[in-house]
């Protein structure tokens, strides 16, 4: 059995390649000047200078988290150049698009153009840290809905960006929300007026390309009362051998009776069988459910990057708020997670779900940590939260951090942890019944999964599928 | 020996530490030395230190803590109500100082042996030698380094080969007086296919601040048995830290059943390493408290060798302004295959100020393992109420009595009748005054 998996989860990544086109990159190091010269770049007003240099300042009184069950060499933060633009040049339309750019995303799977008509996506295309496409503005526009850039809506909607940036991560809030609140360079902004039940799933593809980059996005999303979005957030990155940052902040606010889903697939460069390149993603993601009856649902599937470290979160502020969290994260070879999430109940009857997967082959490491906290005002609060694990192999690891902290008595909290693995039992089963060790495999990792598949968006658990089709199953899926 | 700890509170500790009389074994002395300047390189746990987040010690490093110096006199009369009539033998221990008189060995069965660990000394070195202040680690933790350093007055349980004994040894620590602090020591080693109960039972006569602060290892060999009962009944001003180390040797068995009732602040850390194939652990607490206490209970189930399997259950009862905290640990480590480890946590609140702060947490690098955790926190059903009311029951006759049988499951487990109907009544009286 173990030679099949061996080759079951040897498969080499199939995105990993360089797209060569010519970037405008910042000089090395971070100092209060390139954070001036990103801002200038950007022709950014000065309350949002003062903000990236209050955070920049803050930041230098802090000290790297230790806390995380992950080990890395020490981050050079001056090694790292903190811009990195695709050559301006002006366009009207997507011909005018760098075709090496297009190209790109082509191999990638991703033909924006039919993919885009043919499911009715709107995709914001981040290339590195700046927007180059951005397709069905104006259907959206119809209805009322700002979807673009951080950095058109800093220009275009600056009251709207003032009032909500910051303030569900505040530019303090942890080490590396502070550095992205410094030199974040671009992101998505999306802002669903009153009422308005968003047409269509939105979703941007991430891409790191300049390598020595680091990626510092910054994604904000506000739901108005009674409003209703989807997003999806898909990341696949090209092969390099030097470790890359990724320290991103995703703020979401829910008003009154607004929902918002906001659905990932990671997939960056974990680095080789060795542990050698690999993505470091340390990213900040928080939503506020400020409302009542809000909703903010977080669904995540992560197999990518060598280390992960990210806590999608709710605060449930709001009386009869509700969270989720649903995640699958795969480790392989020495690809290091940890993840998990926080539900911070302070309103009324608020309700929390989590569901979580995580499955680790080879030398890998992945850790689910997770925080439930019921505060005093949070009376009929309520948690359920399940913690899966599965190893294949006995040389990698699975460990569970949950805290459960309750300050009020008629909350009900409730937390379940089990560990398993694919056994001969299983596979003699399945091929008892004519069914290959792949196959069988990809069966028992898709039913574990299956949780959490169902809440994504229709493209994006094909995608899942496929993702941990590559990961693990060789020619299945 | 010198002070020179850095730490305030530390120095206060460790002031009285000159006075602890050489010991007749030259090895305790230099493991004492070891500890004293452990102790003064150790800082008093804050709440920045992950394995004391939720506990807050600053209330204790606000007093002053001396150990005495001669046991305050305590008659047979005064603690006639906590005997065990099933006990075998009976030490006790006024303000951590063994009274001879107080206790009695005499109706031992063949091949176990219950000393004060001055005597075991020079008795038993050779087999007090490779296991006292071996088991429990001093590196990190200042309370462990500090029983060291004061390591004086104990007990050693010992059971020889194939001996065994249904009958419990209670170890009766009796504290009497405000700002006396008290280093027990018990030791226990029980010998291959042998078979050992004992009682540590934790009581106050008065009301002063004081602090207990013990540590008791358990070294069990193939195939041998220990059940160890500890109960912790201190006053409502007292602090106390317990640790207790345990090695699990092939095929060994550990049951444990902590009960927590009494003290202003207390912590139980419980250790338990599985050094052998097939060892199993059960293991039972229950803290039931109430007015401002916190109870803390931190385990750690270490299974380093394959087959072995462990079974844990923990509750609290939390009324008034009381906290408990809850970190359980399970190590599943490589080569630990075919583990069987299971975890709950459940946790009953009883009044809005009441909270509880609760961490199940496993570790797994092996991978033909079956290890689950669960934990839970919530008030009680409002279905139960409601049936017990239905069957006539007044609603507060109906709270206490499903109060009851929450605490009475762990409690029950028990294999000591007269020790259980204490209990049992000292719950029942604890959930009518509403805690």
């Amino acid at each position: 059995m173990s030679t099949v998996l061996d080759t079951l989860v040897s498969q080499p990544y199939r995105h990993g390649f360089v797209t060569d086109i010519e970037s405008e990159t910042a000089p090395k190091g971070l100092s209060e000047d390139i954070i001036r010269m990103i801002s200038a770049k950007k022709n950014e007003p000065e309350w949002l200078l003062e903000f990236r240099l209050q955070a920049y300042r803050h930041w230098l009184t802090m000290s790297e988290p230790k806390w995380p069950n992950v080990t890395y060499p020490d981050i050079d933060f001056q090694a790292i150049s903190y811009y990195a633009a695709p050559k301006p040049k002006p366009k009207k339309s997507m011909d005018e698009v760098d075709p090496e750019l297009l190209r790109t995303f082509e191999k990638l799977g991703v033909p924006m153009n039919e993919r885009a008509a043919l499911a009715g996506v709107a995709v914001d295309v981040i290339f590195d840290s700046v927007s180059v496409a951005t397709t069905y503005k104006e259907k959206l526009a119809e209805v009322g809905i700002i979807f673009c850039s951080i950095s058109e809506a800093v220009h275009n909607h600056p009251d709207l960006v003032r009032k909500y940036m910051g303030s569900v991560v505040p530019a303090g809030d942890n080490y590396y929300a502070a550095l992205n609140s410094a030199v974040f360079t671009d992101g998505s902004f999306c802002f669903i007026p009153k009422g308005v039940k968003c047409p269509m799933e939105l979703s941007t593809y991430f891409r790191i390309n300049t390598q020595d980059s680091g990626q510092f996005e910054r994604t904000l999303i506000v739901a108005e009362e009674g409003a209703q979005v989807s997003y999806l957030e898909g990341c696949t990155a090209p092969k390099f051998d030097t470790n890359q940052l990724h320290a991103a902040v995703v703020e979401l606010v829910a008003l009154d009776d607004a929902d918002i889903k906001y659905s990932t697939v990671q997939n960056w460069y974990a680095g080789d069988e060795n542990g050698k390149g690999g993505i470091y993603n340390f990213v900040t993601k928080r939503g506020l459910c400020k409302g009542r009856n809000s909703k903010i649902s977080w669904t995540q599937v992560e197999t990518g990057s060598a280390i992960t470290w990210k806590y999608p979160s709710c605060v449930l502020l709001g009386d009869n708020a509700i969270g989720e969290f649903y995640s699958v994260a795969l480790t392989n070879h020495k690809q290091q997670a940890d993840t998990g999430t926080k539900m911070i109940h302070l309103g009324k009857n608020t309700r929390s779900t989590i569901i979580s997967k995580g499955i680790s082959a080879g030398h890998s490491n992945n850790s689910y940590r997770g925080l439930v906290k019921i505060g005093p005002r949070a009376e009929g609060a309520r948690n359920f939260s399940q913690c899966d694990s599965m190893l294949i192999g006995t040389k990698c690891g699975a460990n569970t951090f949950p805290y459960i902290q309750v300050r009020n008595p008629t909350a009900r909290v409730e937390h379940e942890a089990t560990t398993s693995k694919i056994g001969e039992d299983q596979l003699f089963y399945f091929q008892s019944r004519g069914i290959g060790n792949e196959e069988a495999v990809s069966m028992i990792i898709n039913g574990f999964c299956k949780d959490v598949f169902q809440q994504l968006p229709m493209e994006f658990a094909v995608e899942a599928t496929k993702l941990l089709g590559l990961k693990l199953e060789g020619s299945v899926g | 020996m010198n002070v020179t700890a850095i730490h305030p509170c530390v120095a206060s500790l460790l002031a009285g530490s000159g006075a602890v009389p050489k010991s007749p074994a030259a090895w305790l002395d230099a493991r004492r030395a070891a500890a004293l300047e452990r102790a003064n390189a150790l800082a008093v746990p804050t709440t920045r230190d992950e394995e004391w987040r939720f506990t807050d010690l600053t209330p204790m490093t606000r007093l002053q803590f001396q150990p005495v110096t001669s046991a305050a006199a305590v008659s047979a009369e005064d603690i006639a109500v906590h005997a065990v009539a099933e006990a075998a033998a009976r030490l006790v221990f006024v303000d951590g100082i063994h009274v001879p008189a107080l206790s009695q060995t005499g109706s031992l069965p063949a091949g176990i042996t219950v000393e004060p660990l001055a005597d075991a000394l020079g008795k038993h070195g050779a087999l007090v030698e490779p296991h006292l202040a071996q088991l429990a680690g001093n590196d990190n933790d200042l309370f462990a380094a500090l029983n060291t350093a004061f390591l004086q007055h104990g007990v050693f349980i010992h059971a020889a080969k194939n001996a065994g004994s249904g009958q419990p040894v209670h170890l009766l620590f009796v504290s009497t007086r405000k700002g006396a602090a008290a280093y027990p020591r018990c030791l226990v080693v029980a010998e291959p296919a042998s078979e050992i109960a004992f009682i540590e039972d934790y009581v106050a006569l008065g009301d002063g601040e004081c602090l207990t602060n013990a540590v008791t290892e358990i070294a069990v060999a193939a195939g041998a048995s220990v059940r160890h009962i500890k109960l912790q009944r201190e006053s409502s001003q007292a602090f106390h830290i317990g640790s207790c180390a345990v090695t699990l040797a092939k095929d060994a068995r550990y049951l444990s059943h902590a009960v927590t009732f009494g003290a202003r602040l207390s912590r139980n850390n419980l250790a338990v390493i599985q050094q052998g194939e097939g060892a199993h652990a059960q293991i039972d607490g229950i803290a039931l408290i109430g007015g401002r206490q916190l109870a803390d209970t931190h385990t750690l189930m270490d299974h380093t060798r394959p087959n072995g399997s462990c079974e844990q259950s923990h509750k609290t009862i939390v009324g008034g302004a009381g906290h408990a905290v809850f970190n359980g640990k399970v190590f599943v480590r490589e080569g630990a295959q075919l583990t069987n480890s299971s975890q709950q946590s459940r946790n009953l609140l009883l009044s809005d100020k009441a909270h509880v702060d609760t961490k199940p947490q496993l570790e797994i690098f092996a991978d033909d393992v079956k290890c689950a955790h669960g934990a839970t926190v919530g008030q009680l059903d409002a279905e139960h109420l409601f049936y017990l009311k239905s069957r006539g029951l007044p609603e507060a006759q109906a709270r206490n009595l499903l109060t009851y049988a929450f605490g009475a499951e762990i409690i029950g487990r028990i294999p000591v009748p007269s020790l259980v109907a204490r209990l049992e009544q000292y719950v029942m009286a604890r959930t009518e005054g509403g805690t």
